[in-house]
């Protein structure tokens, strides 16, 4: 959804702002190098999706929570991603979280944001994060 | 505590036995109120050596024989004749003991005997150890009297045959009396003496121990409120506990007794079934109660994670079985889920799923730690390749994460109440706040009895004392528990 605008919003570059009028982000020609974008891009592509970094523990205690559901999310280890450390930055700025606390994990259901580990663990209690989990196609039971 | 014991056997020993000698000893001294209260009773240390021989069997007079023995006194006294007309008609210490005595049996007793024994002692020596045996010799008789109860009958008047034949021997020799009046009289003033210096010794000494018990009780009670004030970790923490661990540990000290509060608020508006719209204020209340204690930690982990992870603040049993410096949401799930018996199958389906998804948030933090421990172990364990000072620095980043432990595991903590809250009424979640207040009190009270067990023979009196509160304690909330 977003994704498709944003692309054609980089064709329109020069054009009326029509389009994508309320975006901030300066369009760097609609490459795929912006790193939120990039992050939203892959945030869509899965039904789950867990931006990690290999050495947090965190990020591994939000990974035992999901296969312990049994969901397989799709893991992106931003220490071992070029555009990683931009990322990051930028995940940080989408919680609100920078200079905080650590960006890293965030997660995607259904391409939509949930949060750092404490909304995860608090919608698990809450009993909202099953359904999501079953809406977005990664829980069948 | 000795004095206690004691006077309870005593109390409840009806049969024959030669322990009475001791029993009398205490139970002359013991009763510290009746004394204060018989100010000029003639009953003291001095005379208290003659009265341990001859008081032996009077006790089992005490309870029942409390109005035969009143009218013994004059044939008792019947045997001292040298004051055969002043004090056979005014045992001075009896009649007045009789009237002030709150302990009625042994009271009048011990006066009874007491007077006699005073004097006793006032007379010339000799006169004195022929009474004193001849005392003897009656109570003597006395005795077989009152161990055979259906032989009371017969005995008293051998008894009293037996007392008047020598109280007639002596009422003989008349002119012996008034030789021996002189240094009688002397020795008599002498005795009063003596009698009234260790009466106001007495009572200096018991007014010595009333002021010291008073000073001690103010000095604990200072101590008490020392220490929740954080004042004796600061003194013996020094250097170890950081100003952020002892401001959390007088927070929490604070917690605990708005605990209480809260907890005495629960249990009466439970009681008084208050409408709901009251309770639910209450039950608000104690949730709110619990944010604060997680916002109090949350700054906390901030400045001395160790200082909570350890759970330093807790007491021993609740440091026991401490999960990332808290309780574990699915052990207080278990306990309320036999607790709170009138569920709907809705409610039910409900603790279920929280039960299970608190157990798979606390598996995955627990691996989380896991691996942070593992991470810290490759980091300091590493081979030389790695330069001492740059593993530390590593290290210390690594010990940052604990933090985030600490406070995901608290948020856990606290949504987990929050949502029971929402699944219950508010009845239930009244019940069930104070069934979580109660095992947490009780677990702390369990510690505290731990520590001043019977083992620790050589405590001083402080610990029993307190382990009597405690148990107090436990039998209070148990009663109140059973209500429900």
């Amino acid at each position: 959804m977003q994704y498709q605008a944003e692309s054609s919003w980089g064709y329109q570059m020069t054009g009326s702002m029509r389009r994508g009028g309320g975006r901030g982000v300066a369009g760097m020609g609609g490459d795929s190098s912006d790193p939120l974008e990039r992050v939203v891009r892959l945030a869509s592509e899965s039904a789950v999706v867990v931006f990690s970094v290999s050495s947090c523990c965190m990020c591994h205690a939000v990974k035992s929570l999901f296969c312990g559901m049994g969901v397989s999310p799709v893991v992106h280890e931003l220490d071992q991603d070029p555009s990683g450390k931009e990322m990051e930055q930028a995940l940080a700025l989408l919680l609100g979280s920078y200079g905080v606390a650590p960006a890293v994990p965030v997660v995607f259901i259904g391409g939509k944001l949930i949060g750092a580990m404490d909304r995860v663990m608090a919608s698990h209690i809450n009993g909202t994060l099953v359904p999501l989990l079953k809406e977005a196609g990664a829980l069948w039971l | 505590m000795a004095s206690h014991r004691i006077g309870e056997i005593g109390l409840s020993e009806t049969g024959p036995s030669t322990h009475h000698v001791p029993y009398s000893v205490y139970h002359g001294i013991n009763n510290p109120t009746t004394f204060i209260n018989q100010e000029g009773s003639a009953f003291d240390f001095g005379e208290l050596e003659e009265a341990i021989v001859l008081q032996g069997v009077n006790i089992r007079n005490d309870e029942a024989k409390a109005p035969l023995y009143a009218g013994r006194p004059a044939a008792t006294l019947d045997m001292f004749p040298s004051w055969p007309i002043k004090f056979q008609h005014t045992p001075r210490g009896s009649s007045k003991s009789r009237g002030e005595s709150t302990d009625s049996g042994s009271g009048v007793n011990t006066n009874t005997l007491s007077s006699s024994i005073a004097e006793a002692r006032r007379e010339a020596d000799s006169p004195v150890s022929v009474k004193g045996s001849s005392s003897l010799d009656h109570q003597k008789l006395q005795k077989p009297m009152e161990m055979a109860a259906s032989d009371t009958s017969p005995l008293p008047s051998p008894s009293q045959s037996a007392s008047k034949a020598p109280q007639d021997k002596r009422k003989g020799g008349s002119t012996s009396e008034k030789q021996l009046d002189a240094k009688t009289l002397r020795r008599l003033a002498q005795n009063r003496e003596a009698a009234r210096k260790s009466r106001l010794r007495k009572k200096a000494y018991v007014q010595q121990l009333e002021s010291s018990r008073i000073k001690l009780t103010q000095l604990e009670q200072d101590l008490q409120r020392a220490r929740s004030q954080g004042f004796l970790l600061g003194a013996c923490g020094g250097a170890n506990i950081s100003s952020g661990a002892t401001i959390f540990d007088m927070e929490y000290a604070r917690w605990l007794e708005d605990d209480h509060r809260h907890m005495l608020e629960l249990r009466t508006g439970l009681q008084a079934h208050l409408p709901d719209g009251d309770l639910r204020v209450i039950v608000d209340g104690y949730l709110s109660h619990y944010d604060e204690i997680f916002r109090l930690k949350g700054m906390a982990a901030k400045s001395d994670v160790f200082h909570l992870i350890t759970g330093v603040w807790a007491t021993p049993a609740e440091r026991c079985f401490l999960w990332m410096g808290g309780f574990r949401p699915s052990e207080l799930i278990k306990i309320l889920i036999t607790q709170l018996d009138p569920l709907t199958e809705q409610q039910f389906m409900g603790i279920c799923s929280l039960q299970h998804s608190s157990q798979q948030a606390e598996e995955a933090l627990s691996q989380g730690l896991e691996q942070l421990q593992q991470s810290l172990v490759d980091t300091i364990a590493g081979g030389p390749s790695i330069e001492g000072m740059q593993q530390m620095a590593i290290a210390l980043g690594k010990l940052t994460n604990l933090e985030g432990f600490v406070r995901q595991a608290d948020n856990l903590r606290q949504h987990t109440l929050h949502h029971l809250r929402r699944i219950l009424t508010v009845r239930q979640a009244a019940r069930c706040f104070l069934v979580i207040g109660e095992y947490y009190g009780r677990l702390r009270a369990l510690s505290s009895l731990w520590m001043s067990r019977p083992r620790e023979s050589m405590m001083n009196d402080d610990n029993s004392r307190q382990t009597t509160t405690d148990l107090q304690i436990v039998q209070a909330t148990q009663n109140h528990f059973s209500n429900f």
